[in-house]
């Protein structure tokens, strides 16, 4: 387990102030955010490399706020490997192992036993990767901390190296903090997401709650939402048929109109009345020539700006009044509606894909 | 549609640069020439005297036998003192350390006889320090340990300069990575950081003795006797003139050539090519 109450860490002059998080025991943890974040301060404060300036670290329930690194229980695997040149690929994997049995069993796992004996300094990016890890995970750490760990290797070494990692970690379920800037890898890997900015946090949660569910629009925009409006919300009378008054719970969502340009959506959530941003995510857009007859709230009618094919899904840009929405659509589905800049298309999507923060 | 010839690329004035090549290789040639020819006359006038009298001339052989062990003990001295010094100036983040780093290059900007009188000012039988030395039986002025002092005084910085410069190019993550792998700072600093930093460590040891070998200005002032090569040339000189100074110079720029080709062999093993694949 990992937890950080009000943690803050200097380096240079790069602040990380105020960090609350906890990765439960054997949870896999991701930190995403911009270069400049802080993510690796914070692995490294973790690790008790960078001294901890105020607030406190648990690791495994105990208090390890000024505890030596050694004491921490934890192995640190950092993007360029940082293997030491004056030992082979074993020595370097045995450096913190428990036993020697165990260098050995993750030499296999890793498939080094043929590069075993071999200078580190003459190995490519990829290997050096999987001796690092293999080194980290040879000395049965209760914490592992990762970052970036897979930036340096090709495509198909990556999927590989992952799975062989995620094979381990299901067997012996220790807590993994992973920094990543690949919302792929995070969504892929996490059980939290933390998403830090310029040393402070701005949102921990589910990696889907971030994506779908972004506290700011900093957080929508650095997770890739295409489509984030900033405007004013408004929410609608309570009275049919926006609100249901056999519903009295206080902290039911109410419908919402947000108003952005020319372009009034329609949206459910707790807003406060006053200036906001709408996020929708590309996905939730879908487009037809015809307006069409369903339960969607919002359905603007608006011409094709711009289209991106990208493989199996095509972006759309569609001028909504001035308003520039993004959809993505399945490459099929954009050739079947044979669209292409200026045709007329409509652009529907639910109040509830509409995410006002 | 007007369609212009493309503009001719800029050559640079033939002329002119060649007139620059010329300059500057009178110039390079000059300074050159400045630096090696008193060396080569030296070693060339005086060189097989000079050889020949380290075995015939007692004198010259104790002097030359009293400076290298001299400068070897310095520079043990200074290695096991300064190496720690080197290291948290690298490392350690504290308040003073520029302040610090500028006082430990102090003794290298000073005139050397300058570093002998203040020298003279800490260590003589009649300052509190050297009347306790000498009460323990440490003798400094006029003494081989006096000898060892000025070397390490005027020669140690630039060892603790060229340590720091080698614990610099250490990155401190190695250091951090051995923590998180179990080690203490110590055993992460001996089985890590002073593997990767030994060349560099050796180097400045290296540049120490020789510094250490060639000192003249602080042992004349402290010490004087016993005599290394480097007083004994300057004695023979003001005693006897050029001609009977002349092969104890010649031997003191041969013996300086060990620590060069020295460090020659470190910095040729540095360059191997590693194999890439």
């Amino acid at each position: 387990m990992i937890g950080l109450d009000s943690v803050s860490a200097s380096v240079g002059d790069f602040d990380l102030n105020d960090i609350s998080f906890a990765i439960p025991q054997g949870s896999y943890g991701i930190v995403i955010g911009p270069t400049g974040a802080g993510k690796t301060t914070l692995v490294e404060a973790i690790a008790g490399l960078v001294p901890i300036t105020k607030g406190t670290l648990q690791l495994g329930g105990s208090d390890m706020t000024h505890a030596a690194p050694e004491r921490r229980r934890l192995s640190l695997v950092y993007q360029h490997a940082y293997l030491f040149p004056h030992l082979t690929v074993r020595e370097n994997v045995g450096y913190g192992s428990v036993s020697p049995k165990v260098t050995v069993e993750m030499m296999e796992r890793f498939g080094l036993g043929e590069v075993a004996g071999r200078d580190v300094r003459i190995l490519s990016g990829g290997e050096r990767q999987l001796v690092a890890l293999a080194r980290a995970l040879a000395r049965r750490p209760e914490v592992l901390l990762l970052d970036e760990p897979f930036a340096a290797l090709d495509p198909r070494r990556r999927i590989s190296v992952r799975r062989e990692l995620r094979t381990v970690y299901f067997e012996r379920r220790f807590t993994v903090l992973q920094v990543t800037h690949d919302f792929h890898e995070a969504g892929l890997l996490g059980d939290v997401g933390v998403v830090l900015d310029r040393g402070r946090l701005l949102q921990v949660g589910r990696p889907e709650d971030l994506f779908r569910r972004p506290a700011s629009p900093v957080v929508a925009d650095f997770l890739g939402a295409e489509n984030v409006f900033a405007g004013r919300a408004q929410p609608i009378r309570d009275e049919s048929p926006d609100w249901s008054p056999s519903v009295t719970a206080e902290d039911v969502e109410h419908a919402v109109a947000f108003t952005t340009g020319a372009v009034t959506l329609y949206a459910i959530g707790h807003v406060i009345p006053g200036s906001a941003h709408a996020v929708i995510r590309a996905d939730e857009v879908s487009l037809s020539r015809v307006a069409g007859a369903s339960s969607v709230r919002n359905q603007f009618r608006g011409r094709v700006m711009d289209i991106a094919p990208a493989g199996a899904i095509t972006r759309v840009t569609v001028d909504v009044s001035g308003l520039p929405l993004v959809a993505a659509v399945t490459t099929r589905s954009a050739q079947e509606l044979q669209l292409a800049p200026g045709v007329e298309v409509f652009a529907a999507f639910k109040a509830t894909a509409v995410h006002l923060c | 549609m007007t369609f212009e010839p493309a503009a001719a690329p800029r050559t640079g004035d033939g002329r002119g640069d060649r007139w620059l090549t010329v300059v500057v290789a009178l110039a390079a040639s000059l300074f050159l020439l400045f630096i090696v020819a008193p060396l080569a006359g030296l070693v060339g006038t005086g060189g097989a005297r000079g050889l020949r009298a380290l075995v015939t001339d007692a004198e010259l052989r104790n002097a030359i036998l009293l400076t290298v062990g001299t400068a070897t003990l310095a520079t043990l001295f200074g290695v096991i003192g300064a190496t720690p010094v080197a290291y948290a100036l690298a490392r350690g983040r504290f308040r003073g350390r520029s302040l610090l780093a500028a006082l430990l290059d102090l003794p290298l900007l000073i005139p050397h006889p300058v570093a002998g009188i203040a020298l003279l000012l800490v260590l003589a039988r009649n300052t509190p320090l050297g009347a306790g030395l000498w009460a323990v039986g440490l003798q400094i002025t006029g003494s081989v340990t006096g000898i060892v002092c000025a070397m390490l005084f005027v020669s140690a910085p630039l060892y603790v300069s060229a340590a720091r410069e080698a614990f610099d190019r250490v990155d401190p993550r190695f250091e951090g990575v051995a923590r998180t792998l179990g080690d203490s700072r110590w055993q992460a600093l001996r089985r890590v950081t002073l593997p990767l930093a030994w060349r560099g460590l050796l180097a400045a040891a290296i540049v120490m003795w020789a510094r250490a070998v060639s000192e003249f200005g602080a042992i004349v002032i402290l010490v004087y006797h016993p005599k290394v090569a480097s007083v004994l040339s300057y004695e023979r000189f003001t005693a006897y003139g050029l001609r009977e100074a002349l092969p104890v110079a010649a031997v003191l720029v041969l013996l300086a050539l060990i620590p060069l080709a020295a460090l020659r062999a470190l910095r040729g093993d540095e360059r191997l090519p590693s194999r890439r694949r």
